[in-house]
C-alpha cells in the first residue's frame, strides 16, 4: 500500500520534475537556437545557393566554393591568415612565456606592481586598439612620424608603416601582439604558480640556474598550457577581422586582408550572400578541424592539466 | 620563508659566486620587463604629451610640455564621438547583453548539474559545442533574419546575438560552480519541503555568486568591446554604440587633427581603464577561466 502511494506520488512529481527543467533551460536553448544554431544551419544552406538577399535563392551546388577559391583575394586571405598564425605562435607565445616565468619566479616589489600592466592591452576593445594602432603609424604625424621628425632621423621619416604593402601586415602584427599576448601572460603565470615550490627548491638546490629551470622542469611542465596556448593563437588568428578591418580595410593592396574580412566584403558590401556563406563554412570548417586536434590531445594529457 | 631556505642551501655550497650570477640576471630581467611594461604603457600615455596643443604648437614641439591646459581638443574630440550618445547606446547593449547571458546560463548551469539524465547531458554537449563557433559562421543568416523579423538596427538586435556567444561558456562556468557545492545542501533543501524552483532561488543560486559576479562583469564586457555584431545589425548613426563610434573617429579624422586625435583616444579609452582598475581582480579570474575551458 505505502509503496504504491509512494511510486505513484513519485510519477506525478516526475511530471512536474519534467516541466520544471524543460521551463529552466528553456531561455538558453531559445536563444541558442534561434542566434546561434539556426543561423549555422542557414549558413550551410546557402553557402550552395546564389542569393543576393532579395528576390529569389538559386541552387549552384559547389559554384560558390569554386569561385571564392578561384579569387586573388580570398587566397590572399587564406595566406595572410596562416601567415599570421604561425608568427603568433613563434613569436608571442616564446615573449608571453618569458614575462610570465620571470614574473612568477623574480617576485620583487616592482615586478608584482608590474603584472596588473601586461593586461591592460588585452581589455582594451578592438576599436580602440585600432585607434591607437592608426595613432602610431599614421603617415602624417604619427608617433612614430612624430619622433623622427624630431630626431631628423630621414630614414624612419620615410617608412610608411600602413600603407607600404610589404610592411602593413607586420605592423598590423606588432599592433596584436601588442594587444593579445596579455592573455597569454596571464593564462601561462596561472599554470606556473601551480608548480610546486618544493620542485623549484630541489632544482636550485641541485644547482640548476633559473634558466635551466625554466628550460628543464617549467616548460615540460607547463607543455599543456603551451600548447593550448598555441591552439587559441591559430584559432584567433583565423578568425581575425577586427583590427586589419578598422585600420587597414584590408589593404595596401589586399596585404592585411583575412578571411574575415573577404566575408564582410562578400556578403555586405558585394551582396552576394551565398559566396560569403561559402567562406564562413570554409573558417568554420578549420576551427573545427583545429578543435578536434586540440581535443585528441587533451585526453593523452589530462593529467598535466593543472589548470582546472 | 621558503625564499629564506633556498638563499641558505645556496650560501651553504657557493654563496658569492651563485649569488653575484643571480644579482646580474636579475638586473637584467628588471630591465627587461620593465621595458616591455613601458612598451605596453606607453601608447596610453603618449596621447597626453599631443592632447592639450594647438596644431601650431604640436608641429614645433611634440614632446614639450604644453604652453598651458587646452581642453578644447577634448571638447571637440567629444563632439565629433559623440560620446554622450555612444555611451548611452553601449549601456543598453551591455545590460540587455548581461540581463540576456546571466540568467539563462545559470538556470541551465543548474538542470545540467543537479538533474543529469542522458537527455540533459546530450543537451550540455549541445550547448557546450556552441563555445567553439566562430561568429563568421552566424553573421549573414543573422541579418537575414532579423531583417525579417524587424530587430535590425535595434539594440536586442546586438546583444541577443552576443548573449547566443556568451551562454555555452557561462553554462560550463555554472555547471562545473554547482558541482563543487555540497550535494547535501540540495537533499536538505528538498526534504524540508522547498520545490525545484525554491532550492534554486533560495539555495543554490545565492552560493553561486562568485561565478554571478564573474559573469556580469565579463558579459558586460563582452557587450562593450563587441565590434562585428554591431556593426552589421546597427545602421543609423544615432544607435551606434561606442565601438561603432570610434572606428568612424578613426575613418573620419585620420591623423589630421593630431592633438584632437590624441583627446579622442584618451576619452575613448577611459571607461574600459577605469573599468579595468577596479575589477581589474575579477577579469583576470575569468580570463583565467577562459583559458582552463579551451584547453
Amino acid at each position: 500500500m505505502a509503496v504504491a502511494q509512494t511510486a505513484k506520488r513519485k510519477k506525478k512529481r516526475d511530471w512536474y520534475r519534467l516541466g520544471f527543467i524543460a521551463l529552466f533551460l528553456l531561455p538558453a536553448l531559445a536563444i541558442l537556437g534561434t542566434f546561434m544554431f539556426y543561423p549555422i544551419k542557414e549558413t550551410f544552406r546557402l553557402s550552395f545557393m546564389r542569393s543576393s538577399g532579395f528576390g529569389e535563392e538559386i541552387y549552384v551546388g559547389w559554384r560558390n566554393y569554386q569561385r571564392i577559391f578561384a579569387s586573388p583575394e580570398f587566397r590572399q586571405g587564406f595566406v595572410n591568415v596562416f601567415k599570421w598564425a604561425f608568427w603568433s605562435v613563434a613569436i608571442q607565445i616564446p615573449l608571453a612565456f618569458f614575462i610570465a616565468f620571470t614574473c612568477v619566479n623574480f617576485r620583487t616589489r616592482i615586478i608584482g606592481r608590474l603584472r596588473g600592466v601586461y593586461y591592460l592591452s588585452n581589455v582594451l576593445p578592438s576599436a580602440i586598439t585600432a585607434m591607437l594602432g592608426v595613432f602610431i603609424f599614421s603617415p602624417t604625424s604619427g608617433v612614430i612620424k612624430t619622433f623622427a621628425k624630431t630626431t631628423g632621423w630621414k630614414w624612419l621619416e620615410s617608412i610608411d608603416w600602413l600603407g607600404n604593402p610589404k610592411l602593413a601586415f607586420w605592423s598590423l602584427f606588432a599592433l596584436a601582439t601588442w594587444a593579445y599576448i596579455g592573455f597569454g601572460i596571464i593564462y601561462l603565470m596561472a599554470n606556473i604558480e601551480q608548480i610546486p615550490t618544493e620542485i623549484r627548491e630541489a632544482a636550485l638546490i641541485d644547482g640548476a640556474t633559473q634558466w635551466q629551470y625554466a628550460w628543464r622542469v617549467v616548460i615540460p611542465y607547463v607543455s599543456y598550457a603551451i600548447r593550448v596556448q598555441a591552439i587559441l593563437a591559430t584559432v584567433g588568428s583565423i578568425k581575425l577581422f577586427d583590427l586589419p578591418y578598422m585600420v587597414t580595410l584590408g589593404g595596401p593592396r589586399n596585404a592585411t586582408v583575412t578571411l574575415g574580412i573577404t566575408l564582410y566584403r562578400e556578403a555586405f558590401l558585394n551582396w552576394q550572400y551565398g559566396r560569403g556563406a561559402a567562406i564562413g563554412v570554409v573558417i568554420f570548417l578549420i576551427c573545427l578541424v583545429i578543435t578536434i586536434f586540440q581535443f585528441s590531445f587533451v585526453n593523452d594529457h589530462s593529467a598535466t592539466d593543472h589548470s582546472i | 620563508m621558503r625564499r629564506k631556505k633556498v638563499s641558505q642551501y645556496t650560501e651553504e655550497f657557493e654563496a658569492p659566486k651563485s649569488q653575484r650570477r643571480l644579482s646580474v640576471s636579475s638586473v637584467l630581467v628588471h630591465i627587461a620587463l620593465i621595458l616591455l611594461a613601458l612598451i605596453v604603457i606607453s601608447p596610453l600615455i603618449i596621447p597626453f604629451f599631443f592632447t592639450f596643443k594647438t596644431p601650431l604648437e604640436f608641429a614645433y614641439n611634440p614632446w614639450g610640455l604644453p604652453e598651458k591646459l587646452r581642453w578644447s581638443n577634448f571638447e571637440q574630440a567629444w563632439k565629433m564621438v559623440r560620446i554622450g550618445e555612444g555611451l548611452r547606446n553601449s549601456l543598453q547593449v551591455c545590460i540587455g547583453a548581461v540581463l540576456f547571458t546571466v540568467p539563462p546560463a545559470a538556470m541551465a548551469g543548474y538542470i545540467f548539474a543537479f538533474y543529469r539524465s542522458r537527455v540533459t547531458n546530450v543537451l550540455f554537449y549541445v550547448v557546450m559545442a556552441g563555445f567553439f563557433v566562430p561568429v563568421h559562421m552566424v553573421l549573414i543568416p543573422l541579418y537575414q533574419f532579423s531583417t525579417k523579423i524587424g530587430i535590425t538596427n535595434t539594440f536586442p538586435g546586438v546583444f541577443l546575438p552576443i548573449a547566443a556567444f556568451g551562454i555555452p561558456f557561462w553554462t560550463i562556468i555554472y555547471r562545473s560552480f554547482y558541482s563543487g557545492l555540497p550535494k547535501d545542501m540540495v537533499e536538505a533543501g528538498r526534504i524540508d519541503g522547498a520545490g525545484h524552483f525554491t532550492v534554486f532561488m533560495r539555495i543554490i543560486f545565492p552560493m553561486a555568486k562568485p561565478a554571478t559576479v564573474l559573469a556580469v562583469l565579463l558579459s558586460f564586457m563582452g557587450g562593450w568591446s563587441d565590434f562585428i555584431i554591431g556593426l552589421i545589425m546597427l545602421s543609423s548613426q544615432s544607435k551606434f554604440t561606442m565601438q561603432l563610434r570610434i572606428s568612424q573617429f578613426i575613418g573620419n579624422l585620420g591623423a589630421n587633427y593630431f592633438p584632437q586625435y590624441a583627446a579622442g583616444v584618451i576619452i575613448s579609452s577611459l571607461p574600459t581603464i577605469i573599468l579595468y582598475l577596479i575589477f581589474h581582480k575579477y577579469i583576470i579570474q575569468g580570463t583565467t577561466l577562459a583559458g582552463a575551458i579551451k584547453g
